[in-house]
């Protein structure tokens, strides 16, 4: 998990690319890398055409460094240049991508299933009728093992490409809610949205993990 | 005559997030707060969250394609030399 950087300490990394610290810029590619190539490739229609979008937002970034005031972080100042030349892209590839195919189009949702609840005009309506499997008392080396890390990773990339996204920015790298908003072009409330279905979906798919290896 | 501000737990589970993240208002916070006090099955869910967000972050970030990463630092090299 990388530490949200703050502005003036990425004025100071400006400063470094510009002096041509390359390890200060593979460090950076290496950091945005992987997520700037699924961004990109939400919008174009192949991994060979993100790759080229990537390496031209890239291209894109250094020139127009000298333009980075610090007002947002760099981090999402570079992301809205990689979803502009991809969107770019896309139009040229006369490609339309629908919201709701990047971001699932179950939003309007619960996101529990209804039926651990009671029914509607029934006296327990809206409470819970099955709970859950409390997984809470898992023992840590189990909680952390690399299985489950395997189980969040798969669940995540089950998920409709905004949702991981979004989940992947906040929960894996740590960055705030309003650099996801600014970076990849979302609302303040569709963000929250995503983050929740994806988030709910992930402690599903522990749940069920979790309570296989228990016998439950 | 008090107002009826209770909030059932199929509601408080839609809104576990944003209670997280700190992005609730004041009333709805303090329904899912109340309801919270008095609800096993919430909390359980509300701490079952906050794991998964936790563990979440024990991911690691996938490496960068060795060929694109040459060729990115090719463009920084052209960069630096005024390219």
């Amino acid at each position: 998990m990388s530490d949200p950087r703050k502005p003036p300490d990425d004025l100071a990394l400006v400063e470094r690319l510009r002096a041509g610290d390359e390890t200060a810029f593979m460090v950076l590619v290496d950091e945005l890398g992987p997520s700037m190539h699924r961004v990109a490739r939400m919008y174009v229609s192949s991994d060979t055409v993100a790759a080229e979008v990537v390496q031209d937002a890239w291209v894109g970034i250094l020139k127009g460094l000298d333009g980075f005031e610090g007002r947002s972080s760099l981090r999402t100042w570079i992301f809205r240049i990689l979803v502009n030349t991809a969107k770019t892209r896309g139009q040229r590839e006369s490609r339309t991508v629908p919201f709701s195919s990047l971001a699932g189009d179950d939003l309007d949702q619960p996101t529990f299933d209804p039926g651990s609840f009671g029914a509607p005009g029934e006296p327990n309506a809206g409470a819970w009728s099955t709970l859950p499997f409390d997984w809470r008392g898992m023992p840590e080396e189990r909680a952390e093992g690399t299985e489950t890390l395997h189980v969040i990773g798969g669940a995540i990339a089950m998920l409709p490409p905004m949702q991981a996204e979004v989940i992947r920015l906040r929960d894996v790298l740590g960055w705030t809610s309003e650099e996801v908003c600014n970076a990849l072009d979302l609302t303040e409330t569709n963000q929250r949205v995503l983050l929740h279905r994806a988030r709910t979906k992930v402690r599903g798919a522990l749940e069920e993990h979790f309570r296989s290896v228990s016998g439950a | 005559m008090s107002v009826d501000v209770s909030i059932t737990c199929q509601e408080v589970v839609e809104l576990l997030s944003a209670y997280l993240d700190g992005e609730l208002d004041p009333t709805t916070l303090a329904r899912v707060e109340t309801h919270l006090a008095g609800c096993d099955g919430c909390t359980m869910v509300l701490e079952e969250f906050r794991e998964t967000i936790r563990l979440s972050g024990g991911l690691t970030v996938e490496q960068v394609d060795k060929t694109q990463r040459r060729t990115l630092l090719e463009a920084f090299r052209d960069w630096t030399a005024g390219g």
